[in-house]
């Protein structure tokens, strides 16, 4: 279409800028004139934000810069995505990801959440406090290639080993990897419970995951 | 950290205490304070709501069967409450808070602090708490990260949220001087200062100024400042340089940290470092807790910068505690690399 690039160029601007304002009007004007919104989304907004998660990974960035990236994106998808519905919108491979049962902290999780969509994963996050069972109901639902467990605490990395014994009860363990995070995981923690990575760092773990499934390129 | 045999037996053999007593009572005025519970806010779920002249703010903490029981019997999961709903969730919260804050005093009661100094006697320390420093403060507590909220009202809500702190540092101007005149040994702050959550230019605009006052004011009256500092720090290691604070506390090297013993005993010549020890460690067994605390006073050679927590929350085994006293009991200063060896030797 005409003019598709000037959309999409305002899409990714705004995002660079980390504007509420002026995403909402790229995002309105794009949908209004007609671009198409899986492109809008996978030519406009996820390059910008694959830009930030370099600069993030970089050290130029910190993660107020990430999670407000992320935010001004979610308020550009709010206006995209209704007019998403009906086309192929599975953007690549797929990640559930989790903090575990009795514990709240969700910022390394939500660190990992955002590259992995910045880099065309699919992630569905299932938030803090979760069960294993929720967990393993959530894999059996969405098939992931992938799936991320969090942790901050000594007392909660416990829970890890409970969501990996249930995935090989309902006989999912052989069908994704598993990775594990947090401050406290180590290389021989993870051994002892049957995960298959472990990091203490959301970068060096967005980068297991894209070494272990490399995400489809576009949407 | 428990008491019971273990623990009396290291004692004995030389370890110290560090307790925390706070230096002042809070009292807030023309501010109502209620609880309440009801199932339709959950199982366990307390409601706290402060109601003020310019409107009223909520949170809610989930409070787990023993909350607020002695820690010494206990996880720490199930001592303190857990936010579920923040102070400040919304734009219009802010003005309330800020009259809370304007209207808040601090007045001194120095009663926990003289008890405890007279208990503990010569086996220990005895620190004055403050709480954290206003951004601090409105990040980890009143705002919160989940979701990073905090983040996004600064970027939405900024001049709201640097006049709250302003106002939050106006305010505790009145609370550091309490405490600096207090009998305590040191002054104790509870910062918990992670650099993934504090990124640098936030530490240079928020966190330094309010350090630099904070300083004056204690070194005025001769109190050293300990301030705790448990998250990783590599990012921050040039601005804390920079901060006039006396001693890291809770510092944890790796595997839980970013940065190392050395590196920071190298970047903080000015400071004393005052370790907390990674609970990761504890997990692994006292065979690793040996290695681990003999390469600690490796890396500190000669060692005079150097204190060791044998946990900051964690409850620790017997056996681990008795492998660290085991290590340290013999760690006579100035400590040399022969020294060290011998202490591994002399331990089977």
């Amino acid at each position: 279409m005409k003019d598709e690039a000037k959309y999409l160029s305002a899409l990714k601007e705004a995002l660079l800028q980390m504007d509420y304002e002026r995403m909402g009007k790229a995002a309105q004007e794009a949908m209004d004139a007609g671009v198409d919104p899986l492109r809008a989304v996978t030519e406009g907004m996820t390059p910008a934000m694959a830009l930030i998660g370099e600069k993030f990974q970089s050290g130029e960035y910190f993660l107020p810069e990430l999670i407000v990236a992320a935010d001004v994106m979610k308020e550009g998808l709010k206006i995209i995505n209704p007019h998403l519905k009906g086309k192929d919108s599975r953007p690549g491979k797929r990640v559930v990801i989790a903090t575990v049962e009795g514990d709240n902290h969700d910022i390394g999780k939500d660190i990992v959440a955002t590259l992995l969509s910045a880099q065309g994963f699919e992630v569905i996050d299932l938030g803090i406090d979760v069960s294993a069972k929720k967990i393993v109901e959530a894999v059996k639902e969405y098939q992931p290639e992938i799936l991320g467990l969090s942790a901050l605490l000594t007392l909660t990395m416990i829970k890890m080993g409970e969501v990996i014994s249930a995935l090989e009860k309902e006989g999912l363990r052989d069908r994704l990897k598993v990775i594990i995070g947090g401050t406290s995981v180590t290389p021989e923690f993870a051994k002892r419970i049957g995960a298959d990575y472990s990091t203490t760092n959301a970068v060096e773990g967005v980068e297991k995951c894209i070494a272990w499934v490399p995400p489809r390129k576009g949407r | 950290m428990q008491t019971g045999w273990a623990e009396r037996e290291c004692r004995n053999r030389g370890m110290g205490m560090a307790w925390t007593r706070p230096s002042h009572v809070v009292r807030m005025n023309n501010v109502v304070v209620t609880e309440e519970k009801n199932a339709s806010l959950g199982p366990g779920v307390v409601r706290i709501t402060y109601s003020t002249p310019k409107g009223s703010v909520y949170m809610d903490e989930k409070r787990e069967p023993g909350t607020g029981g002695w820690h010494a019997n206990r996880s720490w999961k199930d001592v303190i409450p857990w936010a579920r709903k923040r102070l400040i969730r919304e734009p219009q919260d802010y003005e309330v808070v800020q009259y809370i804050v304007e209207n808040t005093e601090y007045l001194p009661d120095y009663f926990p602090i003289e008890q405890a100094q007279e208990w503990l006697g010569s086996e220990g320390v005895v620190l004055a708490t403050l709480p954290k420093t206003p951004m601090a403060r409105l990040i980890i507590e009143w705002i919160g990260t989940e979701e990073g909220r905090c983040y996004i009202h600064l970027k939405k809500y900024r001049d709201r949220m640097e006049a709250l702190y302003a106002a939050m540092s106006k305010n505790m101007e009145r609370l550091y001087e309490v405490a600096a005149q207090s009998p305590a040994d040191f002054i104790g702050g509870m910062e918990n200062m992670e650099g993934l959550l504090i990124s640098p230019p936030l530490y240079e605009k928020y966190f330094l100024p309010e350090y630099e006052k904070c300083a004056q004011i204690f070194h005025r009256h001769g109190k050293k400042w300990a301030m705790h500092m448990d998250g990783r720090l590599k990012v921050l290691k040039n601005l804390i340089a920079q901060s006039p604070i006396d001693i890291i506390e809770a510092l944890h090297p790796p595997p839980m940290g970013d940065l190392s013993l050395d590196e920071a005993l190298a970047a903080w010549k000015d400071k004393i470092i005052w370790i907390g020890y990674p609970g990761a460690i504890y997990e692994l067994g006292p065979k690793a807790v040996k290695k681990y605390t003999l390469d600690l006073l490796r890396s500190a050679v000669p060692g005079d910068r150097l204190v060791i927590a044998m946990s900051t929350e964690n409850l620790v085994s017997n056996e681990n505690l008795l492998m660290v006293t085991s290590v340290l009991e013999n760690a006579d200063l100035p400590l040399t690399e022969e020294k060290i060896r011998q202490i591994e030797r002399s331990i089977v």
